[in-house]
């Protein structure tokens, strides 16, 4: 093993979390059960490496085979770094009928022609979605296995999750990706976030959505107060009204972990109470970020307490509904 | 609410301080009646804090004067300029210092050496690479008082030097505080007794360790008193309108404002601005450029952001609190951080809070 495979597994061992490395080692299939046993998890980490550099030294281990226990990894902890969404458009007329093998073969082919030294590896998931890890190199230099660009698709559906994609390979990535899934054309989501399940579900509006009823009943409460016969909630029409329209334009239950908004604000000032600066032609520029632990909870909060005034705004329930969370605002919409 | 320290009065006794300032009359005249009703009123009221003995009223200004854009490098060493600037800091308020001298400095940094060095090795046993000594450098910064009653402003520097380090290394700066008092509030600093030096607003950066250590020295060496010194909303507003206005003279880039709204969870709203546009809405709200700048043209301006925001989003920011003001000629955060990015306005920000200093103290 060389310099800069060995390096490269110290790397990954230091990465992954001792609690879960025995995990992860057991999942990948290099290392023999005798192997596993053989291995000692209440030693220092560093002791641990020494001996896993051995073993794959024995066992004449490449790159090829570390990169295997790093997607093992990521797959179980994918929420590390930023994901960004696309979408694929215009679907030709084999893009629902696309394989697996297919869909691999073709990938394959199609990044190695565009860009000789690439590291390819493909692996689906249980839940159907497709894996792939991407090393990029360049006409001299061999793949960077440090800086891997890790792409999720779930086939039959025109998303595509990316992490770790400079700008530079951006577009040999989609031209690939086009050409495998037989899509016209691959465009940025606008939609951001550190959890991949949250902007996966959110995309494709896998959470509990509340749609306006022409009946409206109150939305129950999971473990409601006892109610005292003799006390009347002046306010209960309103609250139930506020919270109404929250779960319709966020969702109920629990909803996908998104930590950030971004509006670029380019439309004109307005404020009736500043006569000068209303009549002004150019806009009042800036830019807007709303950043919380759980964004969607957080403005839906904002909705049901009263904070945002109701009917919402469709600035802020275009998070959900056209599940994206940077926007471009300007006089004529959005 | 406020912790009010009844020092002079009743807990003088039990406290065990190497100074004690004299419980002669001279104290127990001032401190009747109207004391017990002015510390009240401090409590309750807003806008007036009321000091001790003459029943001096600090009134928290309703205007201020246009800053002027000064090259403070004229007055003071660029180099220790350079100390101060591009930095953050953390803020605290002291109550006036018994028996400082800014002649005894050189016998200050011995004391305070030793005592952090005693401090440090209390039940620790020596180990092998622990930092062997901690020098301390105390120093006067000439230049930034503004009147005869500020003080001049003192700089301490603490320098750690590792062990087995050779003798001529450079020591690191490990922590770094100034104390300063820039246009103080006049009748005040002349009310004080003349055995006391008011040097209101104490500035740190450092391993919260060490800032414990030179606090409690000072409380033991001068019979002070420490507090923490948030910059609150108003004042956040009036270092907003200071930085927009400077913008035809220099370019601060950007002017960003950061809410926080009281929501489960809570969530932060940042609006940053475009300064050119930012300064076309301040320039729209002022009366005349050459007027002091009152404390309704800056409602105004803030008021007018809000209002474009809720036009948009529908969320009234004013249901959160403003916590953070920052351009490029500094920053500001509600928890008492500040970091002055430019010197030129230097001044007018350490008035600022000079003043946020002398009102949050209780005496």
């Amino acid at each position: 093993m060389d310099d800069s495979t060995k390096r490269i597994l110290q790397r990954l061992i230091r990465r992954i979390p001792y609690q879960m490395l025995q995990k992860m080692l057991g999942k990948w299939a290099h290392l023999s059960n005798e192997d596993l046993h053989s291995l000692d998890f209440t030693q220092p980490k560093w002791v641990l490496t020494e001996h896993l550099l051995a073993f794959c030294e024995e066992k004449g281990l490449t790159v090829k085979h570390i990169t295997e226990l790093e997607m093992i990894y990521i797959i179980e902890n994918p929420n590390q770094g930023m994901w960004h969404g696309f979408q694929l458009l215009d679907a030709e007329e084999e893009a629902p009928s696309i394989e697996l093998t297919q869909f691999k073969e073709q990938f394959k082919a199609n990044l190695t022609e565009l860009i000789r030294h690439v590291s390819i590896k493909i692996k689906k998931h249980t839940d159907e979605a497709i894996w792939i890890r991407v090393a990029w190199g360049d006409n001299f230099t061999k793949p960077n296995h440090l800086k891997p660009t890790y792409v999720v698709h779930h086939l039959q559906t025109p998303y595509v999750f990316v992490t770790g994609l400079t700008s530079k390979y951006k577009p040999l990535l989609n031209q690939a990706l086009v050409l495998a899934t037989r899509y016209g054309s691959m465009k940025d989501a606008h939609l951001s976030g550190r959890n991949l399940i949250a902007i996966r579900d959110l995309l494709t509006r896998q959470y509990q959505q509340v749609f306006p009823t022409k009946h409206p009943k109150p939305l129950q409460e999971k473990n409601p107060v006892p109610r005292n016969p003799n006390i009347e909630n002046e306010q209960a029409e309103n609250t139930e009204n506020r919270l109404q329209m929250a779960c319709e334009a966020f969702g109920d239950g629990t909803l996908p972990q998104l930590q950030k908004a971004v509006y670029k604000l380019e439309t004109k000032f307005r404020d009736n109470s500043n006569k000068t600066l209303t009549g002004r032609e150019e806009p009042f520029r800036g830019v807007v970020e709303f950043a919380s632990t759980n964004l969607l909870e957080s403005l839906r909060h904002c909705v049901s307490s009263g904070m945002a005034s109701t009917p919402v705004t469709p600035l802020l329930s275009s998070i959900t509904q056209k599940g994206r969370n940077y926007f471009v605002i300007t006089d004529k919409g959005v | 609410m406020f912790k009010i320290h009844f020092r002079f009065f009743s807990v003088m006794e039990e406290r065990s301080s190497i100074v004690k300032t004299p419980l002669n009359n001279v104290l127990a005249q001032r401190r009747s009646n109207s004391y017990r009703r002015s510390m009240r009123s401090c409590v309750e009221a807003t806008n007036l804090g009321y000091t001790s003995g003459h029943l001096t009223a600090l009134r928290i200004p309703r205007s201020r004067r246009t800053p002027k854009s000064r090259d403070i490098t004229k007055q003071v060493d660029p180099d220790q300029v350079a100390l101060l600037v591009t930095k953050e800091w953390e803020l605290s308020y002291v109550t006036p210092l018994y028996q400082f001298r800014h002649t005894q400095l050189k016998s200050y940094s011995k004391h305070l050496s030793a005592f952090i060095v005693s401090e440090k090795q209390q039940g620790l046993a020596i180990e092998v690479g622990q930092e062997l000594g901690f020098k301390v450098n105390f120093s006067v910064v000439l230049g930034l008082a503004e009147t005869d009653e500020d003080a001049e402003t003192v700089f301490i520097q603490i320098l750690s030097r590792q062990a087995f380090a050779a003798k001529d290394d450079a020591q690191k700066v490990v922590w770094s505080g100034w104390l300063t008092c820039v246009n103080g509030d006049l009748e005040y600093l002349r009310s004080l007794p003349s055995e006391f030096v008011s040097l209101p607003l104490l500035c740190t950066r450092g391993p919260e360790s060490l800032t414990v250590l030179v606090k409690s020295w000072f409380e033991k060496t001068f019979d002070c008193c420490f507090g923490p010194l948030g910059i609150n909303s108003a004042n956040l507003q009036w270092l907003a309108a200071l930085w927009i206005g400077c913008h035809p003279n220099i370019n601060i880039q950007y002017l960003k404002l950061v809410w926080t709204l009281p929501t489960l969870p809570p969530m932060d709203v940042k609006y940053t601005i475009h300064p050119q546009d930012a300064w076309e809405l301040w320039h729209s709200v002022r009366q005349d450029d050459t007027t002091d700048v009152s404390i309704e043209e800056v409602t105004r301006f803030i008021k007018g952001l809000q209002s474009h925001f809720f036009r948009h989003f529908r969320i009234e920011l004013s249901a959160g609190s403003l916590m953070q003001v920052s351009t490029a000629l500094g920053s500001s955060h509600h928890s008492g951080k500040i970091k002055i990015a430019s010197p030129t306005y230097i001044t007018t920000i350490l008035q600022l809070l000079t003043e946020c200093a002398l009102l949050k103290m209780p005496i």
